[in-house]
């Protein structure tokens, strides 16, 4: 058992021991800690469109079925409760009027309750209850869904889920928005990419705006190379050379920390957005005449891009993706890729998303395998006894407090991670029921430190 | 533009075509000459063998109709391939230090007939070997679109990499199938 000094002492307010990454002790306590209670996403409603549709995946370590019942979405341990057989197989499906196991044919109801066993005789007498919830299949605690997004919590108490996820609830939001009735829905399939480094490196690099020109200079300069070539700069091109971006760009980037180790990575609002190209003319478009134009400007000016939801993975608004990030073990990560159609959005809305999902997010992509390369040589590297912290000094002491968290002065702050680390510690200290504030220690951010 | 809906994708032929042994040989020399130019990565030598409005696709899903519709592990044009060459052979590549060696089996060659545009349409097995940091080995059928040119030759339309686990999970895909 790792106690609580030992806990504390892994995170300084500059720095990270390295073991966060590498001891498989402190990766079964994240599960237990971390994942057993936090809000986590389990997947989008329309993955489950009728009664009966399932979709399995994992909230932490544990293996769970997202099913639509008649009387909503539910999430179940995916666990016979027999002899323990997982009553779906991996992947997506549709159980029917009940699930049914394949090994001795007990049944249960969409939403988990015992529903029979074969030769029901053999039980007279015995304690066999089909009323008694431990012949059932177990739920998760808590189940609660925002604008579509099914979220679960496997602790029972703790804060409801939309204070859970505080200020970037906007960036579900604004991905919705971008629909002229509201809503989104899983489309095309979902990629599955494996990385061979612990799943916390992920959520820090999605807010580090330093490694951009570095990590990612041979995919920006072949992008330029090949706009050069020929002559323009198509979106397919123009996305893969945002990375290059020089030091100033990032420096003006807003970088925003919530509690619970969430965030995001802004522009400044920018209304010329709505407007940008011919696809963002013909969404401006579509999205005045059902909300009105200064609405849809409103809408489509967020330029938002990667948001953290600490534990559950990155939704981007402006493209339409959701990468989930689920963990496997102490170096070993798998993110799930979702891509979404804006529902009533025009055609070029949903072809844009599907662009960048191909050529951004898939395993084939050109610009994640230096991160995933990268990662790799981390988990490696701290590995060995060259040191034992992990740096996180950038802009400490400049970041400004805020009543619902903190936001960067300069966009390549190492702010986020921090931040995560602070909402790190608290989890791992609190062995009750998930804490209802994480407090991003004014100490560690501000000026006072 | 990448996703033009008016590419024919249509594998099955409107059009039977019977082979004499000499032609077939060539088909299937072909198909050989392009692996090995993948396997040495000559990488522009590979790219000069496409038409201008060739794709090379890769689907996510099994049975997969289009690249518009679902997500594809490749949908690539010339400018996309061309790109992912020059990112291969980028100096600053960190992904590719050691680079990805590979080595791959093309075998059970049928030609299938011809499709609406004219295309020699073939279908063959791949054995694909891979080795950077760890060895992977990938399956699968493939169906190239062979486009007949003046000089008798051929350039590729379309090839089509059917993966025996293209819904499965993945590490990194940096070279071409």
């Amino acid at each position: 058992m790792i106690s609580k000094e030992e806990i504390a002492g892994l995170v300084r307010p500059d720095s990270v021991h390295k073991r966060v990454y590498t001891d498989p002790a402190i990766f079964a306590l994240e599960m237990q800690r971390i994942y057993g209670r936090a809000w986590i996403y389990v997947g989008h409603e329309s993955q489950v469109p009728k009664p009966g549709d399932y979709h399995t995946t994992r909230l932490g370590d544990q293996d769970v079925v997202m099913v639509r019942a008649q009387d909503g979405v539910k999430v179940l341990y995916n666990r016979c409760p027999h002899k323990g057989a997982k009553l779906v197989a991996e992947g997506d499906g549709c159980a029917g009027k009940f699930f049914r196991c394949p090994y001795h044919a007990w049944t249960f109801r969409l939403d988990g309750s015992h529903l029979s066993a074969p030769l029901r005789s053999a039980f007279e007498g015995t304690g066999y209850d089909p009323a008694d919830p431990q012949f059932s299949m177990a739920p998760v605690a808590r189940v609660d869904r925002y604008r579509g997004f099914v979220f679960a919590s496997q602790s029972a108490t703790g804060p409801d889920l939309k204070t859970f996820l505080g200020g970037v609830a906007s960036s579900i939001d604004n991905l919705c928005d971008r629909s002229p009735v509201g809503e989104v829905e899983v489309v095309g399939g979902v990629f599955r990419v494996e990385q061979p480094s612990n799943w916390k490196v992920f959520y820090e690099n999605l807010h580090d705006t330093m490694h951009a020109r570095v990590t990612h200079e041979s995919s920006f300069q072949a992008a330029r190379d090949e706009a050069a070539a020929i002559g323009e700069m198509p979106f397919e091109l123009l996305i893969q050379d945002g990375n290059g971006e020089p030091y100033a760009f990032w420096e003006k980037l807003e970088l925003r920390a919530y509690h619970y180790g969430h965030g995001y990575m802004e522009g400044i609002f920018d209304p010329a957005a709505a407007t940008r190209d011919p696809v963002a003319r013909a969404h401006f478009a579509c999205l005045t005449e059902a909300l009105g134009e200064e609405r849809a400007r409103e809408v489509l000016g967020m330029n938002r891009h990667n948001t953290i939801l600490y534990g559950s993975g990155s939704p981007h608004t402006v493209f339409q993706q959701f990468r989930v990030i689920r963990p496997l073990a102490v170096d070993r990560t798998l993110v799930e890729i979702q891509v979404f159609r804006c529902k009533g959005a025009p055609a070029e809305v949903w072809d844009r998303a599907l662009t960048y999902a191909n050529l951004i997010n898939s395993p084939s992509s050109n610009v994640m395998p230096d991160d995933v390369e990268v990662y790799r040589r981390c988990q490696e590297g701290n590995a060995t006894r060259g040191g034992d912290w992990v740096s996180l000094h950038r802009y400490l002491g400049t970041d400004t407090m805020l009543e619902d968290g903190a936001v960067s002065t300069n966009g390549t702050s190492e702010l986020p991670m921090r931040n995560q680390f602070a909402a790190w510690r608290d989890y791992m200290l609190d062995t009750a029921g998930l804490p209802a504030v994480i407090a991003i220690h004014p100490t560690e951010c501000s000026h006072a430190a | 533009m990448l996703l033009d809906r008016r590419i024919d994708l249509n594998l099955a032929p409107v059009e039977p075509c019977t082979l004499d042994p000499a032609a077939l040989r060539r088909v299937e020399q072909y198909l050989f000459q392009e692996a090995r130019l993948l396997d040495e990565r000559r990488f522009d030598a590979w790219l000069d063998l496409w038409t201008d409005e060739g794709r090379y696709w890769v689907p996510r899903h099994h049975g997969q109709a289009d690249p518009f519709e679902q997500i594809s592990l490749f949908w690539e044009d010339r400018m996309l391939r061309e790109t992912r060459v020059r990112r291969l052979l980028n100096a600053r590549n960190w992904s590719q230090q050691p680079v990805t060696r590979s080595s791959r089996l093309v075998g059970n060659v049928q030609v299938e007939g011809f499709d609406g545009e004219g295309h020699l349409v073939v279908r063959s097995a791949l054995q694909y070997t891979e080795y950077r940091l760890q060895q992977r080995h990938l399956a699968g059928q493939v169906f190239h679109k062979l486009a007949p040119q003046d000089d008798g030759g051929w350039k590729l339309q379309l090839k089509r990499v059917d993966l025996v686990n293209c819904d499965g999970v993945f590490g990194n895909l940096e070279v071409f199938l």
